[in-house]
């Protein structure tokens, strides 16, 4: 299980942000001045994965 | 006996299916491209210049191609309407031309040069959704319930709505505001537009025209254009009795004015028109030709003049003046400019091509200045007017004009605002809704009931229930479902020739005295006098025969108007008309076999169409029709059968059940309140990222619907829940209007739904080669954990998606670089930060996360999620404009139960039904309550439907109360209660105005700097203001404590310092004016007080402040 408490230690200067195509559903890597573009079909709209992290929600 | 036809609401069903719902915007969004493009383009063909005579550029054959988005580098790429929304793009496709131009001399050609770039209409044909299947446009991540008929411009939604106008090129009779008897043309061509009058006053009868600086009497008109005999004038206008009477004092003031010839008239016309500064030498010449071209265009220009031959304008204006002669004696005989006949619509395609002519001449004056500029100028390249060419001049202007709504052009002094509108996605009904919008141009402000009420010739044409409340009530309406609005037609030569064919003689074949006799009828072709006959009846109906036969378009009408002696034939943009079914010889044409074939897919309703079994028919020609409502109404004069009642109503006010049986106003109130009801806005939802969206998560299907709900899919995208309800009173929690929940129901998932937001970001580019940067999130030394305000971010710096975020959470940790212009290279590298915080009461959870790029950055849109389940203060409204607030969630086992345990969703005081009288929602509950027990939907059809007695023998038949009553048993002390209690499901929608979005209060907060005052309003922590009224309570109570800590305490005091000598402020304890300490006091005052002084004194008014002990 990942916590919130590992994540401040592996905290890099350039993040990679993880994200999928919104077409064909790939998962890219991106680095921040990337041209956002997916490398597997050219499609320009690309999603953020979901976190790793726990997420609680209060159920009401 | 007629045979009774079944099932008659499946052809509207197939109409709206084959058709679609929204098929005027879009048919006319085609015919612009498809026509009046290539006019546009044909008329404005050629660029001259002034310097060079063999110069020339020539535009030829234009086409538009499909919508593309240049992704840099001059790369192009198809794109969907989907990806315009989600990357704030514009869906526009290149419009190409050929041209052929001159350079150097020679001749050269160029094909498919782009010229500028065209919004293009969602579903037209140049779409990519044109003609596709369902999981095509699945694909495309597009809904297939979408109306289109929309354009997408920088990412929003824009529609033109329709627009309400005066029909152009009709003679209208009326009284001006004056009273004085008027006679109106609007006169509209291709490229002029003018309004002539002719006005009785003072027992003479003027021309008027706003070229003119005066009136011109009518006779002086006459002899201008050429009808110089008086004579032969009264024998125009007409030799009747009345006519002559009205006359003569016309014909004396013409002689008292010694004008007799023709060029006597023109001189006198030519002294009266604005604007003419010649010189003495060649004047007289001059101004005759002035006059000429005066007479043949600007004046009733919709009318031709060859060779200044002027006999038809004269017969026209003659016209124009024997109508308003007759009606003088006749008051009956006055038009009205509320008859729906008389009005046409503006629809998308005739504002773009307003538009777009306007564009395209400034582009092609842009491209003759350059040339005149350039060409003269000796270089070492010849001049290239291709390198000229700029396609943002048209793109530009098409996209402003869109996504503003000011569509302003100067040729026609045009200048309207507030065109388009942003598509309401707040649910499925107000997005197809604002499709079939019709906007009347009337101010708002004026209190006039004419252009508001409702009016005869608008029956099955506009829906009577749908319009707003309030100041723009009646002046917005909404066409019914089976309305159509015509487009231009392209047969209009044909249908001439046809006339003529059918024995139309001109009118210069007969002595002007012979066109008034009783037995002739003059025929008008779009305003204009093609002929006479004297065979009426025989010609209209080889006419319509003509039209059955499919010889030209089964839009254009023709129609008899006894009243006028005249025949109108009709073939002109923006008429309404409907489809009815034609009968003859007492028998519709169509019989149960055509239904049946066409239920089995054997044929389609174009067929009927085409074989003129089903027939347009537009508002005028209503006038010649005997249409009968059902079979049994089918007498032998009777020439056309209504399709289906209930398509008189429009999209709104289709969905309520039982409308027939509510009181009119309620029908009305529901079709505002449809707008609002959340549910599933389209079946694309997940995939938009809108501003803001509401959603219900667990919809119905209304158990009670009419026969129109599932044509215009309402069923497949609802919005609401069927609620078993019980009219009861319980707790005093449910007075005016109040709901009681059951909380268990809640639970369960009545009513909730949720909200979604976006925020967005762009990170841009600067000069100095620097760019904004998302940096990750700070941590915190000693926890080793970010900080509060980072908590939501992950290392990337971008919110982690399913995170709640809380109030004053920073969701992109942007930074912008501290110096971005080009002088600033190698200057400060350094950023700061500009971070996109979340504001809110409550949390949100970040749905999810989009990053692209646009045409020269990056973008980011985030979505967060808000659950929203129903509180205390929501609103919720049945579909029969009953709505309420919940008052009380109540425990279930404190509701009341049935023998069995059914236990109410919702209490719903029966206060709300005597004063309103919805028994279309008692009806709807009973009705609901069989269909329940029966395991079946419930018709609710307008003027049609399940009756009473049916719904209550099917309740007997399971053993429930014939009325719909049910024994309850008290839920707080389990006895039987006293009385019947009415009870079953009911469908309700549940509206957007929710607590969690109103909920506001305030301590301490910000205040306006200026003033020093709480700010104003919930987004800015406002503070509640207390006003003149409710000052006036204090004062009037005579609590003046409570009055200062209102207004001065609890709001901008400050402590000043008041010299009691000169009355003036003094600082630091020391009066500068009297250079004294003693005599300053220290005092409190409102800080607006003290600016307002200050302001006084620095307009050197000096304000002076009396000092008084209070206890003196």
């Amino acid at each position: 299980m990942i916590t919130e408490a590992e994540t401040p230690d592996d905290a890099p200067k350039k993040a990679l942000i993880y994200i999928f195509c919104g077409a064909c559903q790939a998962e890219n890597e991106m680095k921040p001045k990337d041209p956002i573009r997916c490398r597997e079909c050219g499609y320009r709209i690309m999603y953020k994965k979901r976190t790793k992290r726990l997420v609680v929600f209060n159920a009401r | 006996m007629v045979e009774v036809l079944r099932d008659k609401e499946f052809l509207v069903k197939e109409y709206l299916e084959t058709r679609g719902l929204y098929s005027h915007h879009i048919n006319s969004f085609n015919a612009f491209i498809d026509s009046d493009l290539k006019k546009i383009i044909q008329q404005n063909h050629a660029v001259r210049s002034d310097a060079d005579p063999n110069f020339y550029l020539h535009f030829k054959n234009v086409t538009v191609g499909h919508p593309q988005v240049d992704d840099g580098f001059n790369v192009t790429r198809n794109v969907t309407p989907q990806e315009c929304r989600l990357r704030d793009l514009t869906y526009c496709a290149p419009i190409y031309v050929d041209i052929e131009y001159v350079k150097s001399g020679m001749k050269y050609l160029r094909k498919g040069f782009i010229i500028g770039r065209l919004p293009i209409m969602l579903r037209s044909n140049r779409c990519c959704l044109y003609q596709k299947s369902d999981a095509e446009l699945a694909k495309m991540k597009e809904c297939i319930y979408d109306s289109g008929g929309y354009f997408i411009v920088k990412g929003t939604e824009k529609v033109i709505l329709m627009q309400e106008q005066p029909a152009k090129n009709k003679i209208l009779v009326e009284k001006d505001s004056n009273g004085v008897p008027t006679v109106q043309v609007m006169s509209s061509t291709v490229d002029k537009k003018s309004k002539t009058n002719i006005i009785f006053k003072k027992n003479l009868i003027y021309v008027c025209h706003n070229a003119l600086e005066e009136n011109i009497p009518f006779v002086i008109f006459m002899k201008a254009l050429g009808v110089c005999s008086d004579q032969l004038i009264l024998q125009m206008v007409g030799t009747e009795f009345a006519i002559m009477n009205q006359m003569y004092p016309c014909f004396l003031e013409g002689s008292k004015l010694n004008i007799y010839t023709q060029k006597q008239a023109l001189r006198f016309i030519g002294d009266r028109i604005k604007k003419m500064g010649f010189s003495s030498e060649d004047y007289d010449s001059r101004v005759i030709t002035e006059v000429h071209d005066f007479l043949s265009t600007v004046i009733l220009a919709h009318i031709p003049v060859t060779n200044t031959n002027y006999h038809m304008k004269a017969i026209y204006t003659s016209i124009m003046v024997r109508r308003l002669i007759f009606s003088l004696s006749n008051p009956d005989l006055f038009d009205s400019k509320d008859y729906y006949g008389n009005k046409c619509l503006d629809l998308p395609g005739s504002f773009l091509s307003l538009l777009f002519d306007d564009t395209f001449k400034r582009f092609t004056f842009e491209l003759k200045s350059v040339a005149d500029k350039n060409i003269p100028k000796v270089k070492a390249t010849p001049f290239d007017i291709i390198k000229y060419i700029r396609t943002d001049t048209i793109t530009n202007a098409l996209v402003f004009a869109i996504q503003t709504g000011n569509w302003s052009i100067k040729r026609f002094r045009m200048e309207r605002h507030g065109v388009t509108q942003v598509l309401t996605r707040l649910s499925y009904l107000s997005a197809i809704g604002m499709m079939t919008r019709v906007n009347s141009q009337f101010e708002k402000s004026r209190k006039v009931s004419g252009p508001r009420s409702l009016q005869p010739s608008q029956f099955g044409m506009l829906c009577p229930s749908d319009t707003p409340e309030g100041e723009a009530c009646g002046l917005i309406k909404n066409i019914s479902l089976l309305a159509h609005v015509t487009t231009e037609s392209e047969d209009d030569d044909a249908v001439l020739q046809l006339a003529l064919n059918l024995g139309v003689e001109p009118v210069g074949l007969y002595s002007v005295d012979d066109l008034h006799e009783d037995y002739m009828y003059l025929i008008i072709f779009n305003g204009n006098i093609i002929g006479s006959t004297n065979k009426c009846i025989d010609f209209v109906d080889k006419f319509r025969r003509c039209r059955r036969k499919g010889i030209f378009s089964k839009f254009i009408s023709i129609y008899i108007s006894e009243r006028h002696k005249c025949i109108y034939i009709n073939s002109g943009d923006g008429r309404l008309c409907r489809p009815y079914l034609v009968v003859e010889n007492g028998q519709p044409l169509l019989t149960n076999a055509h239904i049946d074939d066409l239920k089995r897919g054997y044929c389609t309703f174009q067929d009927f169409i085409d074989q003129s079994l089903i027939e347009f028919i537009d508002v005028d020609e209503e006038n010649n029709c005997l249409i009968a409502y059902n079979e049994e109404k089918i007498v032998p004069e009777t020439t056309h059968m209504e399709m289906a009642p209930f398509s008189i109503l429009g999209i709104c006010a289709s969905v309520i059940p039982f409308p027939h049986h509510n009181q009119s106003p309620r029908n009305t109130y529901q079709c505002a309140m449809g707008k609002q009801a959340i549910g599933t806005i389209a079946l694309n939802y997940q995939h938009r990222i809108d501003t803001l969206q509401y959603n219900l998560w667990y919809t119905h299907i209304p158990m009670v619907h009419s026969k129109a709900v599932p044509m215009i899919n309402y069923d497949k995208l609802p919005a609401g829940q069927n609620a078993t309800i019980a009219v009861m009173s319980y707790s005093g929690y449910d007075i005016e209007d109040a709901i009681i929940l059951n909380k268990a129901s809640v639970d369960r998932g009545f009513g909730r739904g949720g909200t979604f937001r976006n925020s967005k970001c762009f990170l841009r580019h600067y000069p100095n080669q620097m760019m904004d940067s998302i940096q990750g999130p700070i941590i915190d030394n000693a926890t080793k954990k970010p900080i509060y305000k980072h908590r939501a971010l992950e290392n990337d710096g971008i919110a982690a998606i399913g995170q709640p975020v809380f109030d004053k959470q920073v969701t992109i940790n942007k930074a912008t670089p501290k110096t971005i212009t080009v002088e600033d290279v190698g200057g400060d590298r350094g950023f700061k930060e500009t971070p996109l915080y979340y504001k809110g009461y409550d949390p949100s959870y970040v749905d999810k996360v989009m990053i692209t790029s646009n045409s020269d950055c990056f973008l980011i849109k985030e979505n967060f999620r808000q659950p929203r389940r129903p509180e205390i203060g929501d609103k919720f409204s049945s579909r029969h404009g009953q709505k309420g607030v919940v008052g009380l969630i109540v425990d279930q086992e404190d509701m009341p139960f049935n023998e069995v345990g059914i236990c109410p969703d919702l209490i719903m005081n029966p206060h709300g039904f005597p004063s309103r009288m919805t028994v279309g929602k008692l009806i709807e509950l009973l009705a609901g309550k069989a269909g329940v027990l029966e395991g079946k939907f419930q018709d609710g059809s307008a003027f049609g439907g399940a009756t009473v007695t049916d719904i209550s023998n099917e309740l007997q038949k399971h053993n429930y109360n014939y009325l719909g009553k049910d024994v309850l048993y008290c839920g707080i002390d389990g006895r039987p209660m006293e009385a019947y209690i009415y009870s079953g499901p009911v469908f309700y929608q549940r509206l957007k105005h929710m607590v969690a979005d109103k909920i506001h209060a305030r301590s301490r907060g910000p205040r306006v700097l200026l003033t020093r005052q709480p700010t104003e309003g919930r987004s800015k922590d406002g503070g509640l203001r207390m006003g003149e009224m409710e000052r006036d309570c204090l004062i009037a109570y005579g609590a003046s404590m409570l009055i200062i800590e209102r207004l001065m305490l609890s709001s901008d005091v400050v402590e000043m310092d008041v010299c009691k000598l000169c009355g003036l402020f003094s600082y630091s304890g020391w009066c500068h004016m009297c250079q004294k300490s003693n005599s300053v006091c220290r005092i409190k005052m409102p800080y607006a007080c003290k600016l307002l002084f200050q302001e006084l004194q620095a307009m050197s008014i000096v304000p002076k402040i009396s000092l008084k002990k209070y206890c003196d």
